[in-house]
């Protein structure tokens, strides 16, 4: 694998590139920091590792990219964790899975939800969801 | 665990959120919620589909090199 270079800048003050996951991820909980990164040759995927914890590393994508208007409401309750309001950037990220059949899909019912500014992420279940878990993002070859 | 005995358009209160019976069949039972828009109301089971979802994500063993060259084919 290329060397891949964090995609988040350490806020000034800071010196680690970590995005802290209060809750860490369902099924990780014990994993509270993650750093992402991104290669040219590993575009358009990004990869989001556990730098606490047990190891755990993740592909994701940009879910904007796959299903182009894709839009999911956050609740209060969510801008609240990541210490946003309605009006910060926020980065949006979905898991990548390869299935055992070769499928590739991508989970865009549970979004990895990061606050840039805070470098605080969550990942999300909005209630209006009705994106699958597992979309289609490549057959298997 | 409290447990009330509810008939049909009957409801219960928790805080601000109201859950009614809006039918009761053989199978199952069908609720209303109404809740503000900082509560998340969710089936219980989309948190196991989560979290079974991000353990198969977790340490694939893939070629996410390939995979990158496959994805921006498309």
């Amino acid at each position: 694998m290329t060397l891949a270079a964090p995609v988040l800048p350490a806020p000034a003050g800071r010196n680690l590139d970590a995005v802290s996951f209060p809750d860490g991820i369902p099924g990780f909980e014990a994993c509270r920091r993650f750093v992402v990164l991104a290669s040219d040759a590993l575009a358009p995927l990004q990869r989001i590792d556990s730098i606490d914890g047990p190891a755990a590393s993740f592909f994701c994508i940009n879910p904007s990219s796959v299903l182009p208007g894709y839009s999911c409401r956050l609740s209060t309750a969510d801008l609240q964790r990541l210490d946003a309001t309605e009006q910060t950037p926020l980065v949006w990220l979905a898991l990548v899975t390869v299935e055992a059949t070769g499928t590739v899909s991508v989970n865009l019912r549970a979004p990895i939800v990061i606050n840039p500014e805070r470098m605080i992420g969550r990942q999300v279940v909005p209630n209006d969801g009705t994106y699958p878990i597992r979309h289609l993002l490549l057959r298997a070859e | 665990m409290l447990v009330f005995t509810r008939r049909r358009n009957q409801a219960i209160r928790i805080g601000d959120v109201e859950v009614r019976v809006l039918r009761v069949g053989r199978d199952g039972v069908r609720l209303g919620i109404v809740a503000p828009p900082d509560v998340a109301v969710h089936r219980e089971e989309i948190y196991d589909e989560i979290r079974a979802a991000n353990r198969s994500a977790a340490g694939q063993s893939l070629n996410p090199e390939d995979l990158a060259t496959r994805l921006r084919r498309q």
